[in-house]
């Protein structure tokens, strides 16, 4: 990393300034844009961290991370891939077979890959007449613009904002409520903790790291995590992690990693790992339950003072309940693989001093992925150290600079998603027809296939609308969702599809019309430097003009909302630099005062404001302080170890306190494992965002083996399967099959492999149960909800069996773009 | 120092009572007097108009004064330069006397060092600001409006986003500070501003005209009292309750609160209704304990939480200020906020979908992203609360 760097700190860098004058020497923040012979550096601002691009001769020539950022992330190298990748979505494009027959086109062959080119002038009326049409004779139920995801940075350009105002400048729509990251753990941490916990801001790592004696890290990996932020990233909280290295090494605190592979991050900071198996988190943590209740290491006065429910649960424990079985150590070893002695020891490591627990959000997203985040808050409540320095729990250290104590300035505001005030849609109907408007969005592919059905969900019955056409703008559903030959077939159910992008994932691919976006380095933006921390705002500037005959998403929508009259309404008559000044007026105005923040020019000249970290915080104090007036957001107010709300729901699969439940399917020796004995994790990856930047080419070729996306196995496990490192493999089961390239490796354990999601979807053809060739985890997930409560993904419910993959070898389809006919 | 006695002196001497001469020598020598120094006092109140005069003071010169100059009321392209008169003294001779009639107190706190320092400026900022703030908005922002006319604006000179703003104020002729406030001295800090339909409900609750046997609404939190006397509050009101005034004494009224309190803890917190985690009034300990003024009647259990919950009538008084008789523009103004504040991620979900004891949970796990300040988060949770599927909402 940060190699141009060390070149010109190294031995040429006096011969280097000779040439080219000492700017480039200077620190990178603090120098203002500058021409040299050599092209202009320019700041800007990512999900990656800030960035200065050199542009030179209209193309961006080489990108790095800005002197500012410390902690840089290696993908950082990913960036030029990005702008110049074959991917890129060029014109705006239909499929073959709808352009001619639109809603009576055959829907089978979505995904064949063959598009025809048009304007934008013809695209943009084929996407209104359908809005229109749908519109008109289906009401706002039949079209779904409510799935959003991780657009590019940028708070005036983000594409959510505009493809949301602008279509409800048109009318009504389809919203969807929760997200494929943490539906579970949103959907139960409300009734338990009384926030949803995983997007809040946790205890400062300074107080932690003074006053944590045993750190864990429950299937957690934050390094990897934490390389990204939902706004540009500045990467504090990995000085901390290097402090706590050195704090584990000269044994001032103990980390232990409870995760069936060794994580990058327990590698990093010297941490212990405790194994356990898949998706037996729940036995475990009743163990746990067990030992401390039998042994009185549980903090009875915490309970009784800042609890309710705890005497259902730990009857449950003790074999009490209907269930008759008691969850000792003994009952639940075989189960979980973690030794009698292990599970002992552990409880009592957790109850001898201050411990901070840390939950990453992997094993929420399985089947009853409520259960391990409530048993979690129990196990802190009968510790008794919620709202204590280095105690508790948090289910967020892993995310956007969480643990970085925020500045406690204003950031900057959005382009406006709603409506003005005063403005009117075109069209009022606000009827569903009886269905309801919002629908949890892992469900949407079963919404498809069901409508007029219902559904249990938190507490109420969804009744699924009959959705006609959707609009998807940086958002990769073919990417997020599970079981893609489900969904190949369910979106047959689908008239129209619109999808905007800047490069050809799969949902461009299964879409019906698609339009091409620039990406974020092709427009002049503002964004929060550190999404929690604050630590200031950034400029992003537009490095080179939109490429080929991609326009900026305010573009798009601007010329979209022409078409029936809004434009006016929709832009206010501002246009790009008069809404990003807007943005950072209002923001230095709020911060006036406190904050000092120098003129537009000024700051557009340097590039970055930046604002003192604030005083660290402890996460629940001021609910251990006064609970009564600083009540939780739970029902009661209280902590909740059982809930009666959800007990009085009445679901079969989240009850009224944490239970174990069998899955679905389960490998090591769990339902269905004879038949598929591996399990696949399929969490975020260490080398993408998501599914973005698989499309940067020579970034990806640093990482894929023999072109396919990487497969991590046990060396055993492949030995017993004749794969050796490097073999391309496929890996399958009876819901689909893909191709990948094996990575053996010593961290996982027998019976677990891992895919990175976001790896993109390449099928062979538009066949069902179509070979994928690139290596899509999500080819071979499950797609049931977690539960009647979340009804989340369940993607980590995944058992597999993979072989050596013998026959000819198919080309990669998942790039590159569309055959254009 | 000197000044400082003599002025005192001559205070003491105004400010006494006269014991032992007739009425009538006072009229008649007061009115002798008003001829002989006629012309002398026009002469000094024009002296008093100039910013020699203003800022002559420190509290003026070290504060306010540097703030201005920053502005483009001080220094801006056509060189035209607005001083402390041409904002702060009507330019029409009764409201100047007026005017001039209040800024004997802030003669008053220069001379005795009420606000001589920074630090004494910085707490009492806020007190100031807002009385100059009720003054422009009584008047409709005259003295802005003798150099800033709507009438005579320029629509096509200005840039789209002024005119985004301007246009819809100049419909309504809104008073330019509604919008302004900050525009020549620094803002008090924890001040909201913005809002023009938040000032005009303060300007109402702060009217302090509420008659007895009515109903109102707090528009904020506002401080509790056991008595009309007492001057230590015993918790206060929050945002949204509902109260019947019972009585009226001085500055003070009495208000009757029927609600809910949970049978856990001590009592303190009172909700809005059964089983609603809405809260109404947050008392101190032996207030909250204290049978005579919070009269609680037979529990119910909630079978949400297994709970008791008691009906509760708290008695108790407070100032007259922070009541308005109509509640839903209020909440109008939060549902700007929160449609603004929470849409810049995210579509903001339909306050309908969560229920009221949903609400906090939700609300408290994303705030933290946002640039709410408390008071402006308070009011959007309650309105959220008071919005959800419990209240006829569908899901």
């Amino acid at each position: 990393m940060s190699t141009r760097r060390d070149f010109l700190k190294g031995t040429g860098a006096a011969g280097l300034s000779a040439l080219l004058g000492p700017s480039l020497l200077q620190p990178a923040a603090a120098r203002a844009e500058q021409l040299t012979s050599a092209g202009v550096w320019k700041t800007s601002g990512s999900h990656w961290g800030a960035i200065e691009a050199l542009v030179k001769g209209g193309q961006v020539a080489e990108v790095r991370p800005l002197a500012d950022d410390p902690h840089p992330t290696n993908m950082v190298n990913g960036i030029q891939g990005l702008i110049y990748s074959p991917s890129r979505v060029r014109y705006p494009m239909a499929r073959a077979e709808w352009l001619d027959k639109r809603k009576d086109a055959d829907r089978t062959s979505r995904g064949d890959n063959r598009f025809v080119r048009l304007t934008w002038d013809e695209a943009l009326d084929l996407f209104f007449e359908e809005m229109e049409r749908v519109q008109v004779s289906h009401g706002p139920s039949g079209l779904y613009a409510g799935a959003t995801g991780w657009r590019q940075t940028g708070q005036f350009h983000s594409c959510i904002n505009h493809m949301n105002r602008a279509v409800s400048m048109y009318g009504g729509y389809v919203k969807k409520a929760g997200d494929y990251s943490t539906g579970a753990g949103q959907t139960i941490l409300p009734y338990v903790l009384g926030s949803t916990e995983v997007y809040s801001q946790g205890t400062s790592w300074p107080l932690i790291l003074d006053n944590a004696k045993t750190i864990v890290f429950w299937a957690n990996d934050p390094l990897k995590n934490l390389q990204v932020g939902w706004t540009c990233e500045t990467h504090e909280p990995f000085e901390y992690f290097d402090q706590l290295r050195d704090k584990i090494a000269s044994g001032e605190i103990r980390s232990i990693s409870v995760d069936p592979v060794r994580t990058k991050t327990q590698k990093h900071i010297g941490a212990e790992q405790l194994y356990i198996n898949p998706m037996t988190d729940v036995p475990f943590m009743l163990a746990l339950a067990h030992t401390l209740h039998t042994e009185g290491l549980h903090d009875q006065e915490f309970l009784s003072v800042y609890t309710l429910g705890y005497e259902p649960f730990i009857a449950y424990v003790m074999g009490e309940a209907e269930d008759g079985v008691e969850k000792t150590p003994e009952w639940a070893a075989p189960i979980c693989g973690v030794p009698v002695d292990t599970i002992k020891e552990f409880a009592r490591l957790l109850a001898s001093d201050r411990t901070q627990l840390i939950f990453g959000w992997s094993v929420q997203r399985q089947q009853h992925g409520e259960q391990p985040y409530w048993m979690g808050a129990i196990i802190a409540a009968m510790l008794g150290q919620i709202g204590l320095p280095g105690g508790g729990i948090s289910y967020s250290h892993h995310y956007s600079g969480i643990g970085v104590a925020p500045s406690g300035a204003s950031m900057p505001g959005a382009f406006p998603l709603n409506l003005d005030i005063g403005v009117d849609p075109v069209r009022t109907d606000d009827n569903f027809m009886g269905a309801s408007s919002t629908i949890p969005v892992a469900r949407w592919i079963d919404c498809l296939m069901n409508p007029g059905g219902t559904v249990e969900h938190n507490g109420h019955t969804v009744t699924y609308p009959d959705i006609r056409m959707a609009i998807f703008t940086g958002c990769n559903p073919f990417h997020h969702h599970q079981d893609h030959n489900k969904m190949r077939v369910a979106i047959q159910k689908l008239e129209t599809i619109v999808a905007i992008d800047y490069a050809w994932t799969a949902t461009c691919r299964h879409a019906d019309l698609v339009l091409p976006a620039c990406t974020q380095f092709e427009r002049n933006d503002i964004d929060s430097y550190g999404s929690y921390s604050r630590s200031g705002v950034i400029a992003m500037k537009k490095l080179v003009d939109p490429l080929f005959h991609s326009k900026t998403d305010f573009e798009i929508f601007s010329l979209f909302c022409k078409r029936f009259d809004r434009e006016e309404e929709y832009t206010r008559g501002w246009d790009e630099m008069e809404w990003v000044k807007s943005l950072y007026e209002t923001t230095r105005s709020a911060n006036e005062g406190s904050y000092e923040m120098p003129s537009f020019d000024e700051f557009w000249e340097k590039g970055i404001v930046r604002f003192e970290r604030g005083e660290p915080w402890v996460r629940h104090a001021d609910f251990r302080d006064d609970p009564e007036i600083n009540a939780l957001g739970t029902p009661s107010g209280f902590i909740e170890i059982s809930s009666r709300t959800i007990g009085n729901y009445g679901y079969d699969d989240c009850g009224e306190h944490p239970k174990w439940m069998e899955k679905i399917e389960r490998s090591h020796g769990g339902p269905g494992s004879e038949k598929f004995p591996l399990w696949l994790q399929s969490c975020h990856p260490d080398q993408r965002l998501h599914s973005q930047m698989c499309e940067s080419d020579p970034y990806r070729a640093t990482y894929a083996v023999k072109d396919r996306e990487p497969v991590y196995v046990n060396p055993e496990d492949a030995a017993e399967r004749g794969i050796e490192d490097g073999d391309i493999v496929r890996v399958f089961n009876d819901r689909g099959q893909l191709l990948a390239g094996a990575v053996l490796s010593e961290d996982y354990p027998r019976g677990v492999i891992r895919i990175h999601e976001g790896a993109w979807y390449g099928p062979v053809d538009a066949s069902p149960n179509a070979l994928d060739t690139y290596g899509d985890p999500n080819t071979v997930t499950l797609d049931v909800g977690a539960s009647k409560l979340s009804q989340a993904t369940s993607a980590n419910t995944c058992i597999v069996e993979m072989e050596k993959f013998k026959g000819e070898v198919p080309q990669v389809t998942a790039f590159g773009g569309p055959t254009s006919i | 120092m000197s000044l400082k006695s003599t002025l005192s002196s001559f205070w003491n001497t105004v400010s006494r009572p006269a014991t032992t001469i007739s009425l009538g020598v006072i009229s008649l020598g007061g009115f002798i007097t008003g001829i002989i120094f006629w012309g002398g006092f026009n002469t000094a109140m024009e002296l008093t108009n100039t910013e020699e005069f203003c800022v002559s003071c420190h509290a003026m010169r070290d504060n306010v004064y540097v703030e201005l100059q920053s502005t483009v009321h001080w220094e801006n392209r056509t060189g035209v330069r607005a001083t402390c008169p041409d904002c702060h003294v009507p330019h029409e001779w009764t409201n100047k006397v007026a005017r001039k009639m209040q800024a004997s107190k802030e003669v008053w706190a220069a001379v005795f060092g009420t606000i001589n320092t920074r630090e004494k400026f910085e707490e009492r900022r806020a007190e100031l600001a807002k009385h100059e703030w009720a003054r422009l908005e009584a008047n409709n922002s005259l003295e802005c409006r003798n150099c800033h006319d709507y009438d005579s604006m320029d629509w096509d000179a200005m840039s789209a986003e002024a005119r985004f703003y301007m246009e819809p104020a100049a419909a309504l002729n809104t008073g330019c500070i509604e919008c302004h406030k900050g525009i020549a001295h620094h803002l008090p800090d924890n001040v909201a501003v913005g809002s023009p339909a938040m000032a005009k409900l303060e300007n109402k609750a702060n009217s302090g005209s509420v008659t007895v046997g009515e109903d109102y609404f707090a528009i904020r939190d506002i401080p509790v009292y056991d008595s009309a006397e007492s001057t230590e509050p015993v918790g206060n009101l929050t945002l949204g309750a509902a109260v019947e005034i019972l009585d009226e004494s001085g500055d003070r009224i009495q208000f009757a609160l029927k609600a809910w309190r949970k049978d856990k803890g001590f009592g303190r917190v009172i909700f809005d209704e059964f089983g609603h985690n809405i809260r109404v009034a947050v008392l101190s300990k032996d207030t909250a304990q204290d049978a005579q003024l919070v009269e609680a009647s037979a529990p119910q259990t909630d079978e949400a939480t297994g709970l008791d919950w008691a009906p509760v009538t708290v008695t108790l008084w407070s100032d007259k200020q922070g009541y308005v008789d109509e509640i839903d523009e209020l909440w109008t103004v939060a549902e700007e906020s929160y449609a603004s504040n929470c849409s810049t991620c995210h579509a903001q979900p339909d306050p309908d979908h969560f229920g009221t004891n949903s609400w906090p949970a939700q609300f408290n796990g994303m705030v933290g992203f946002t640039n709410m300040d408390e008071d402006q988060a308070n009011l959007v949770l309650t309105y959220l609360q008071k919005h959800s599927a419990d209240y006829g909402g569908s899901h």
